[in-house]
């Protein structure tokens, strides 16, 4: 019975092998093909099972390194929701492209890569998980094979992440050296009594990790890569890069840090903290000067990272709850759909006008108005007006950070809210261009409906769980309480 | 079971999508259900005012039922003394402020009217949310639709003066809830029974226990939010930008409710939650509102544009609220609660009857407004007592609001007798304006308001004047009660 546990893991490994030849089968004359098809159904399973595992199962269920709880069966259920609406986008983004069995196939194998990492207790599951989650990504931003753009960004992508991958390997030999294990408990309890002789590795391999990982998570100083291969990227794949392999590093980076080496007595929080403020200042202002709507989403994607890492950078053992980190992982939910949404509506905008500038969206209400609607929506969800869903994770980030140990919590929290009051001012410009301003050319366009359907469902997503948060809180937490079973009660 | 205040908030916000629906096609239903859902609403809040219980001091109507309970938010609401007055325009004000939307906006009106009834959800919310975290939400709905109206039905500097109104209200909110959060914080450790809240009175009993540096920060962070509102020298900058691009019918609003959301959280969530830290800070924001009031009138005196002007007189005018709420004496803030409720008839009405004389003589430039009386006379007659109210004339609701405040601010010090000097000059420009425009030669073909455009602006003469001549009915048996329960409990003010 416990296998079934694994039913999330094994659909996307077993739909993920299938869709690369069904690329080659016809379906029905649709031009689209089978690998799409085989891809949903591979994604829908595992969301489905996800979803009911989390309602029968939540007590953690642990094979070897391999754990499944709650905190699992969130993220699992993000970024599954993530792949979803990717997919989704993807069957009118690739419509013309001639392989789309590759393309479908590798996206399901990189989800599965970020889903076993939300799972993973053991260091070098984890960096299977890292792998299997990252050398798909590189394929997919080079997608367009012809287009230089989409080569120049895989490739600057594929040399940082490459890189962050062997500073993590570094990193796990030498908390192996270090702890004599690779499992984070293990490392855990090892750590708690390491002698002072340890330090420096024990230092060493932090500020490895939190290169590592802050790679992926595009935090400041590593986000160069972020604004260029979101660029050059086939739009939707700059979704899942944005929303599901950010998130899933920030899976990772929970597990490591929480879990495993929080016991080491190691300021990392500061780290954190000062990590945090820069990135989401940086996002921030950057986001105001871009001239194209995917490097503007890169920008606001880099500021939301930061306001993520203030929940590791709040120590969870304060209060009952760890509302911090509840906090966080509510904003990885909101985000992730959030982010995907404006990259879907990114992708409606540039196959109808051919154009990712800020230009082209003057007077865009007239011209595409659900579009613009939804973009209006997700820009105020990310800005955290009330009552979208942004909001109340952001409030639980804050709050937590108040009530951080820390004499800096109440600043953190404050330069936090500065900044999200900052980043009304290029997302307000977004939505004065496409409401208050004229447009060049007046037509209608004709808004393509697989977009729409997975824009509607976002914008219902936003106000539902803004309107009605309590069902999420309770998740989040009981997800936080998961990741940190000693502490939490 | 589902209450008056919760029918008159959630109402306007349920039928928005109904009228955006219908009236897309169909300008005439539109307007209609504009206008009818207002209409309505303001019949609920009469029913209010039978069922409230007059001189009494508690939250009456009060309803709460969880909403997020895990994280301490419920939705509470409820009116007192000082709330009743405020929600009472925030109705009548959006009434009439959609029924003079009829003629003077032109077009979009399926969205202007559903974004118009999702303002007076935020705005009635405002005036009567019992938690942080809903006050906060409200808040923000307020927001979203006043960027919109002023970006797409305003002026010719409308995108500028949208976004810099966003901007800067959105940062003073991103402050002010920074203060919500950290109370949140710091009244929810284990010292505290009962776990972390945002309910207002669950707070009001704790904060006497908090550390005082702790209140000080809290007071101040809450209170650069609600003057950015206010708005007080020198955050007033947005002000004058959007309530000149902004449609008339929408200055209305910006003047009488959006400003007053400011006055209120003054009153509600600073005054009466931190009376330790206003006993500090008091001498401050009294000086604050001296300077606003004294800076507002002479900014105003030179102003050349009508709207302009009367944009001006609000900065002046919502001074008033500041330095009488931090006299923190009966006279001063029950005069503080009368002014908003007095200054926002007289401005409202100032800004549709601009409106109505832009659309008339195509300008509102005062050097060219000259010899009005010959186009407008009707208007121009209103125009006088509009001004007389604004001026504050005895027999005008304001002169009793600014008597108070003044009369609060002396007794308790005397050097507030330099905010003599704003009347004064409230005084002196008004008059410069009415003797360039009203009695300067008739000009010009009679082209006068229609009859329905008069009555509305008559009907926000009958309050003014009502309670002008015998306020009793309002600050004697709704706000006084009230303020004096609240002050009453204030710490260190409460010999005066």
């Amino acid at each position: 019975m416990a296998l079934l546990l694994l039913t999330p893991f094994l659909s996307l490994a077993v739909f993920g092998l299938l869709a690369t030849p069904a690329g080659f089968l016809p379906f029905r004359k649709s031009k689209l093909g089978l690998a799409p098809f085989v891809c949903i159904l591979g994604l829908a399973i595992a969301l489905v099972s996800t979803v009911w595992l989390g309602f029968t199962n939540p007590s953690p269920v642990s094979f070897g390194g391999f754990q499944v709880d709650l905190f699992t069966l969130f993220f699992s259920g993000v970024l599954l929701i993530v792949a979803i609406f990717v997919t989704i986008a993807s069957l009118q983004y690739m419509r013309e492209d001639p392989n789309k069995g590759p393309f479908f196939g590798l996206l399901l194998l990189s989800t599965l890569g970020m889903i076993v990492l939300a799972a993973s207790m053991d260091l070098i599951l984890l960096y299977v998980g890292w792998e299997l989650m990252s050398i798909p990504t590189y394929a997919l931003t080079a997608f367009r094979k012809k287009d230089p753009n989409s080569n120049e960004a895989a490739m600057k992508f594929f040399v940082l992440s490459a890189l962050s991958s062997a500073l993590i390997v570094y990193a796990i030999s030498l908390v192996f050296g270090v702890t004599g294990s690779t499992g984070l408990t293990a490392i855990a309890s090892s750590l708690s009594t390491a002698g002072p002789d340890f330090r420096p590795f024990g230092v060493l391999a932090i500020v490895l990790f939190i290169v590592g990982f802050g790679v992926k998570m595009a935090v400041v100083p590593f986000h160069m890569w972020i604004p260029d291969a979101f660029e050059g990227a086939p739009i939707t794949i700059g979704a899942f890069l944005a929303a599901g392999a950010k998130m899933a590093a920030f899976a990772a980076a929970f597990r490591v840090f929480i879990v495993g080496i929080s016991t080491f007595n190691v300021d990392f929080y500061s780290t954190f903290a000062i990590v945090a403020v820069v990135t989401m200042s940086l996002g921030n202002v950057a986001a105001l000067m871009q001239k194209s709507f995917t490097r503007l989403l890169a920008y606001s994607s880099i500021a939301q990272a930061g306001y993520i890492l203030m929940a590791l950078a709040t120590p969870f053992t304060v209060t009952k709850v760890p509302l911090g980190l509840a906090g966080g992982l509510f904003h990885v939910l909101n985000y992730a759909i959030l982010k995907t949404a404006a990259f879907v509506a990114a992708a409606a905008v540039a196959t109808r006008l051919s154009a990712r500038d800020l230009d082209s969206f003057n007077g865009l209400s007239r011209r595409m108005p659900q579009t613009s609607l939804s973009i209006a929506v997700i820009f105020l969800g990310l800005a955290g007006v009330p009552p979208l869903n942004g909001f109340f994770s952001k409030v639980m980030l804050f709050t937590g950070s108040i009530y951080s140990p820390y004499s800096w919590g109440g600043y953190l929290a404050l330069a936090a809210l500065i900044n999200s009051g900052f980043s009304m001012s290029y997302y307000g410009w977004v939505i004065k261009r496409m409401y208050f301003d004229e447009p060049v050319d007046q037509s209608r366009i004709p808004e393509p409906r697989v977009y729409m359907a997975v824009l509607w469902a976002a914008t219902i997503l936003i106000f539902a769980i803004g309107l009605y948060p309590d069902p999420w809180i309770r998740l989040v937490q009981g997800a936080a309480a998961a990741l940190v079973p000693p502490l939490g009660h | 079971m589902v209450g008056l205040l919760s029918i008159a908030i959630f109402l306007p916000a349920a039928l928005a999508a109904p009228t955006f629906l219908l009236g897309r096609k169909n300008t005439k239903m539109a307007k209609i259900l504009g206008v009818g859902t207002t209409a309505s609403v303001f019949a609920i809040s009469i029913l209010i005012l039978v069922v409230f219980q007059y001189g009494q001091a508690g939250f009456q109507l009060s309803e709460s039922a969880p909403w997020a309970s895990t994280f301490g938010l419920n939705y509470k609401v409820g009116i007192d003394g000082i709330s009743l007055p405020l929600l009472m325009i925030a109705t009548f004000l959006s009434l009439l402020s959609a029924a003079g939307s009829w003629d003077q906006i032109t077009f979009r009106h399926a969205e202007y009217y559903a974004l118009f009834l999702i303002f007076e959800t935020g705005i009635i919310g405002v005036f009567t949310s019992l938690n942080l975290i809903l006050f906060y939400l409200f808040w923000e709905i307020v927001l979203i639709p006043m960027f919109f109206f002023i970006g797409i039905w305003g002026g010719p500097r409308r995108r500028y003066a949208s976004l810099k109104f966003l901007i800067f209200t959105y940062s003073g909110s991103a402050v002010m809830l920074f203060g919500f959060l950290a109370l949140y914080a710091w009244t929810g450790t284990s010292a505290y029974p009962g776990g972390p809240s945002f309910d207002y009175d669950v707070l009001a009993a704790r904060i006497p226990n908090l550390a005082l540096p702790l209140q000080l920060a809290v007071a101040i962070t809450t209170f650069v939010g609600f003057a950015v509102k206010l708005p007080i020298f020198p955050l007033h900058t947005w002000l004058p930008d959007a309530h000149v691009e902004a449609p008339a019918p929408v200055s209305v609003l910006l003047a009488g409710l959006l400003l007053k959301m400011g006055g209120y959280g003054l009153i509600r969530y600073n005054l009466l939650l931190f009376p330790k830290a206003v006993s500090v800070l008091w001498p401050y924001f009294t000086t604050i509102g001296l300077i606003t009031m004294i800076y507002g009138a002479s900014v105003a005196l030179v102003a050349r544009d009508i709207k302009r002007m009367i944009a001006l007189t609000s900065v002046n005018h919502m001074g008033y609220v500041l330095l009488g709420a931090f006299t923190a004496t009966v006279a001063g803030v029950s005069g503080a609660v009368f002014q908003m409720f007095s200054h926002g008839l007289a401005v409202g009405m100032l800004f549709l009857m601009s409106g109505y004389i832009h659309e008339h003589t195509g300008t509102r430039n005062l050097e060219e407004l000259k010899g009005l009386r010959g186009k407008m006379p009707q208007t121009v007659s209103l125009l006088f007592l509009a001004s007389m109210a604004a001026m504050a004339v005895p027999g005008f609701a304001n002169f009793i609001s600014e008597y108070l405040v003044i009369q609060g601010a002396l007794s308790v010090s005397y050097l507030f007798a330099i905010a003599i000097a704003a009347p004064a000059l409230t005084v002196g420009y008004f008059l410069w304006m009415l003797r360039r425009v009203a009695m300067t030669p008739p000009v010009g073909p009679k082209n006068d308001l229609h009859l329905h455009s008069i009555l509305i602006l008559v009907a926000f003469l009958v309050p003014l004047l009502i309670f002008g001549v015998y306020p009793p009915p309002i600050l004697g048996s709704v706000i006084t009660p009230t303020v004096e329960k609240w002050v009453g409990t204030i710490v260190g003010l409460g010999a005066r």
